[in-house]
């Protein structure tokens, strides 16, 4: 068996795969049961043309998911996977990526199932950085179960439970892990195939947990959410690009810059050249990069952030758990005998 | 009042007994608990039958004073086999004023109490709520008091080794253990090797607990206070090498054993919660059998992490008591829905709520059985000893590995901190657990696989692993088709899985032993029937009840789901079946719901087990009506 | 898999399914409208907005129309794939097929 050495150090220790596959390999037989126009669709497509990239055998994958519109996603991947319960896919996917380094693990949540129901564990699943690649569709809204507001819908959003307008602050997920000692962390948008296939890129090569929050619209209850990311006439504007060691410019003419001010950033325009911030994904401390994330509006969304906010070192839960069980299997030859050993303990006495 | 001592030239007389009852009471920092249990590991080495019972309070440290505060540990040692803590102690070690107060209603006339007279300050006996010193009047004219300093002694005892008065009066309970020790001729070896060991890097320490403990000896062999002392002889137990063993000990063991046996890698997935968290320590410490042990973020992830790590091949277990099965619900669900193996451990504690953390009961048997939205069956087993939870975490491991299922495993408080000597078995004799993965299918041409196909034997579906080629498919908690495993909303399908989830659960009896009965007389018309860990209780009242000439058969579960196949035809056997329980009458519940015989509950629910007496007082009514 | 424009189009080119494509797969011809078959995602939502009943998925293709599978596919020969009809300036250049089609005829039924 044959590992992946291609480039993907998260999946170092996966079986490649012998043939070449195509995105064909990847579709299962279902039939894909999502509203006309989700944005899933094209996120769904650009997971299958992109996973044959990996080089690895469909039968080392394994993509995990909670509830809600996104986490159909499995059935239509024909690998392995789990289509779990309410916010506990990066939980099961601990377990699972814990107990087998031979596999490439994935879960795909939404806005409710990861920072409501589940905020809990997506926390923790990336405090303690177990390989796994996290792909949050955020569509600001529950679509599921019809309409009500989410952990990241504006404030003021009127919805089926919030006629009078929600009276919540939303998260930003980028701000969120990025606070919960993430090591990887990026932002993409559904329709833009090319970015979102470079950010799955980038996740599934990085070793430890690779948050990868999409922009994904919801045709039926939250139409128009990103549209300012989105239509060629605003997007310009509104986009901030992140790319590493390159300065933070924008705008239809490049006029806006993102500089530092004395303990964050801001957009001016027109800055001078030496005074944009030159974008450090690696930087060791968090605080830049959480700053440049909220540059995004918590608001209706006019202005983002997007790309990799921050790709860093640190050891993996999953990796350090089995070096111990390896360290302590060394000194055990014989299970059986050891076995013997343990149950019959120190304090003995025998009955003839 | 210090006793008067001086030299004791002649020996004194050693009476013998074939039990005793000891029970060593403090507050919850006198360490009463490791002075049970080294009391407990002397009869041990000795070759008594015994049975041990601490209680301690939910808090860590107590306050001080205040009968809520009290830590107390029964030993029952004797020369015959035994089955419970015992009931009334023979001798009560009290500490302190509340120590007297909290034991002293459970004591019969004639029992004997030694008390550390030098806490018996006005403001303690206020707290303990005394009105007046009980010392210093009769109100325990009917028991035999020993006041003894034992602070005092203790202290004056270890001054040479420079201790602070604080940490010199803190090996009192070594003094007071050395004192019972010699009163029932223990052998000392093994305190004084665990001593050396325990504080091997403290050696003032060391040396005052030592100095404390063989202080207490000599003050027994030399004071007037005790005129005689007693000896306990060794049990017949049958031929084997023993050791002492608590439930949870066994249990973790029972985990570790069923890994090797299966040759599957154990994932465990947990929560800290008492009185569970033993298991977890103990698991942490064998990573070298494959064990990985997950300290979870909450309940939830702790299964959800051990569910994931089955999926993907490992023997997933979960540990827990009931406020951790109730987060687990959904999850064990999930579990029975993917067909997945699954052991969930389930160590009861009073409830409900976070009810009486470190106090037993069983009164979670319903839940493991039907708390779970849905039809969603799950077999349920119990231990009825310490020992046996060795023996349970193996079947209940076979049973979620066989038939693919969640195993629920019920212990209890009593249970887990309780010990007993054990058998320790051979490990060449113990059942061997076959995985059975589904094989790869590499053939192009090969049929699709069908991820819920059954074995007709067991009626379980294949596991199959992530990294077998040709078997990729999805699980998940929709409803699925019988044998391709898609999603289905098919009503006729739904009806189809949901009895095919049944007939499976249903199917496991015919791989389990029929029900254990125990008749001596072969003519009994009454039978006692339990299960768990009032099995101890049970067996020593009807053992007592037949002592009097009353023919009463016993029996007792460790199948609580399904139960064994000859189950109804034994319930009808007899004219009358008593149950007891620690809980409202669950069991009964579910017998005569099945079974459909009246069967009559005893049922009581202190936070403690059966009382002994009072069971057997309840026996025979029910025999003597009959 | 894709969603195919097929023969009704031709000199009706409606537009409603543009504003509906998430991705903006959908680019203009000088007669009919096509669907770049790399960039759709088979979200469906052109489907039900289209006027004459010209778009269906892959598999549902009318006999009398499965040339159209082609036809949407050929006509981005020279263009791979865009990433949007933003992108492209020019109107794509029709197929032959499509460009054979004589002017007011009755497109389907």
């Amino acid at each position: 068996m044959t590992t992946t050495d291609l480039g993907f150090p998260g999946l170092a220790g996966v079986p490649a795969a012998t043939g070449k596959l195509t995105a064909k390999d990847f579709a299962s037989d279902q039939e894909v049961r999502w509203c006309p126009g989700c944005g899933d669709y094209a996120i769904l497509k650009a997971v299958q043309s992109f996973l044959p990239e990996l080089g690895l055998r469909r039968e080392n994958m394994v993509f995990v998911s909670g509830i809600g519109c996104s986490s159909r996603f499995p059935y239509y991947l024909d690998t392995y996977g789990m289509h779990s319960i309410h916010g506990r896919a990066p939980a099961i996917a601990t377990g699972i990526a814990t107990a087998r380094p031979d596999l490439s693990v994935w879960v795909v949540t939404g806005d409710g199932d990861s920072l409501s129901i589940g905020g809990n564990h997506l926390i923790h699943a990336l405090r303690r950085n177990v390989n796994l690649t996290i792909l949050l569709f955020n569509n600001r809204i529950y679509g599921l179960t019809k309409g009500q507001y989410s952990p990241t819908s504006e404030t003021g959003k009127v919805t089926k439970s919030t006629p009078m307008g929600s009276l919540e602050t939303p998260f930003n997920p980028v701000s969120l892990a990025l606070g919960a000692e993430a090591t990887f962390v990026a932002r993409t948008i559904d329709s833009d195939r090319k970015h979102l296939t470079a950010a799955l890129r980038a996740a599934a090569a990085h070793r430890g947990t690779a948050l990868v929050e999409i922009y994904q619209n919801c045709p039926v209850f939250n139409d128009g959410a990103f549209d300012a990311v989105k239509n060629p006439g605003t997007r310009d504007d509104a986009i901030i690009p992140l790319e590493h060691g390159r300065p933070i410019r924008f705008g239809s003419d490049q006029q806006y810059g993102v500089v530092r001010t004395g303990t964050g950033v801001e957009i001016v325009e027109d800055p001078a050249d030496e005074d944009v911030l030159v974008h450090d994904a690696h930087a060791a401390d968090p605080a830049t990069a959480f700053a440049i994330s909220r540059l995004t509006d918590a608001g209706v969304l006019h202005r983002a952030p997007i790309g990799i906010f921050r790709q860093v070192q640190r050891p993996t839960y999953d990796d350090m758990a089995r070096e111990q069980l390896a360290a302590a299997a060394a000194e055990t030859s014989d299970r059986r005998e050891a076995l013997a050993g343990l149950i019959a303990g120190s304090d003995t006495w025998t009955i003839l | 009042m210090p006793a008067r001592t001086h030299a004791h030239p002649e020996p004194k007389p050693s009476l013998p007994l074939s039990r005793a009852i000891v029970r060593f009471a403090g507050d919850s920092g006198d360490g009463m608990q490791l002075t049970g249990d080294r009391f407990t590991q002397q009869a041990a080495a000795l070759g008594n039958d015994l049975a041990t019972f601490p209680d301690f309070p939910a808090e860590i440290r107590a306050p001080r004073g205040p009968l809520p505060g009290v830590s107390s540990f029964q030993v029952h040692f004797a020369d015959h086999d035994i089955f419970t803590a015992g009931d009334a102690p023979d001798v009560l070690v009290a500490m302190n004023p509340a120590a007297l107060r909290a034991n002293v209603g459970e004591l019969d006339p004639g029992a004997t109490i030694i008390v550390d007279t030098h806490d018996f300050t006005d403001r303690n006996l206020a707290k303990a709520g005394y009105t007046a010193n009980p010392l210093e009047d009769d109100s325990l004219q009917k028991y035999s008091v020993i006041p003894v300093d034992l602070t005092g002694m203790t202290v004056d005892a270890v001054q040479k080794f420079g201790l602070s008065r604080k940490d010199a009066a803190r090996a009192k309970n070594m003094f007071a253990l050395g004192l019972v020790s010699w009163m029932y001729g223990r052998p000392t070896e093994s305190t004084i090797s665990f001593l050396r060991k325990r504080f091997a890097r403290v050696p003032e320490i060391r040396d005052a607990n030592i100095t404390a403990f063989r202080a207490g000896w000599n003050f027994g062999e030399t004071t007037e206070a005790f005129a005689v002392r007693y000896e306990v002889k060794p049990a017949p137990m049958p031929a084997g090498t023993y050791r002492n063993i608590t439930g949870n000990l066994a249990l973790a063991h029972g985990l570790v054993a069923a890994g090797v046996q299966s040759g599957l890698p154990v994932f465990l997935g947990s929560y800290p919660i008492t009185p569970a968290s033993d298991i977890l320590h103990e698991l942490s410490r064998h990573k070298r059998f494959g064990v990985t042990t997950f300290q979870a973020e909450d309940e939830i992830a702790g299964i959800g992490a051990a569910l994931g790590a089955s999926f993907a091949g490992s023997l997933g277990v979960t540990t827990t008591s009931g406020p951790g099965i109730a987060l687990k619900s959904e999850t064990i669900g999930l579990a029975v829905a993917t067909e997945l193996p699954l052991v969930v451990i389930d160590i009861q504690r009073g409830g409900p709520s976070t009810g009486l953390p470190t106090k037993t009961e069983q009164a979670d048997l319903l839940q493991a059985m039907f708390g779970r939205n849905g039809e969603a069956p799950v077999p349920v087993l119990a231990s009825r000893s310490p020992g046996d939870c060795f023996d349970t975490a193996l079947e209940a491991a076979r049973i979620a590995v066989t038939y693919r299922t969640p195993v629920l495993l019920l212990s209890d408080g009593y249970l887990a901190n309780g010990s007993e000597p054990w058998r320790i078995p051979d490990v060449a004799d113990l059942p061997v657990i076959d995985p059975a993965f589904a094989a790869p299918r590499e053939d192009a041409g090969a049929p699709p696989f069908m991820p819920f196909e059954r074995d007709p034997e067991t009626l379980a579906r294949p596991w199959a692993i992530p990294g077998t080629p040709g078997l990729e498919h999805r699980v998940g908690g929709l409803e699925k088709a019988d044998r391709t495993g898609n999603i289905s909303y098919d009503p006729a399908n739904h009806d189809l899985m949901v009895n095919a989830r049944q007939a499976k659960v249903d199917r496991i009896a015919q791989s389990i032993p029929p029900t254990w009965v125990e008749d001596p007389s072969g003519t009994a018309r009454v039978l006692v029937l339990g299960w768990g860990s009032t099995y101890g209780s049970i067996s020593a009242a009807v053992r007592s009840v037949r002592s009097n000439g009353l023919r009463v058969a016993q029996a007792h579960l460790r199948h609580l789901n399904p139960f064994p196949s000859d189950l109804g035809d034994v319930l009808r056997g007899y004219d009358k079946v008593l149950v007891p329980e620690l809980n409202l009458g669950q069991l009964s519940l579910l017998l005569r719901a099945k079974y459909l015989v009246d069967v009559i509950g005893f049922n009581k629910v202190a936070g403690l087990p059966l009382d002994t007496d009072e069971l057997a007082e309840a026996i025979t009514v029910v025999a003597e009506e009959n | 898999m894709t969603y195919v424009i097929t023969q009704g189009c031709i000199d009706v080119r409606d537009r409603a399914c543009v504003d509906e494509c998430p991705v903006d797969c959908i680019y203009a011809g000088s007669r009919m409208l096509y669907i770049h078959p790399d960039e759709c995602v088979d979200c469906g939502a052109c489907e039900p907005v289209c006027p004459v009943e010209a778009i269906f998925y892959e598999d549902d293709l009318p006999s009398d129309q499965a040339a159209y599978l082609k036809v949407n596919a050929e006509v981005f020969a020279d263009h791979g794939t865009p990433g949007g009809s933003v992108k492209l300036t020019d109107a794509l250049t029709d197929h032959p097929i499509v460009a054979a089609v004589p002017p007011g005829v009755p497109t389907q039924e």
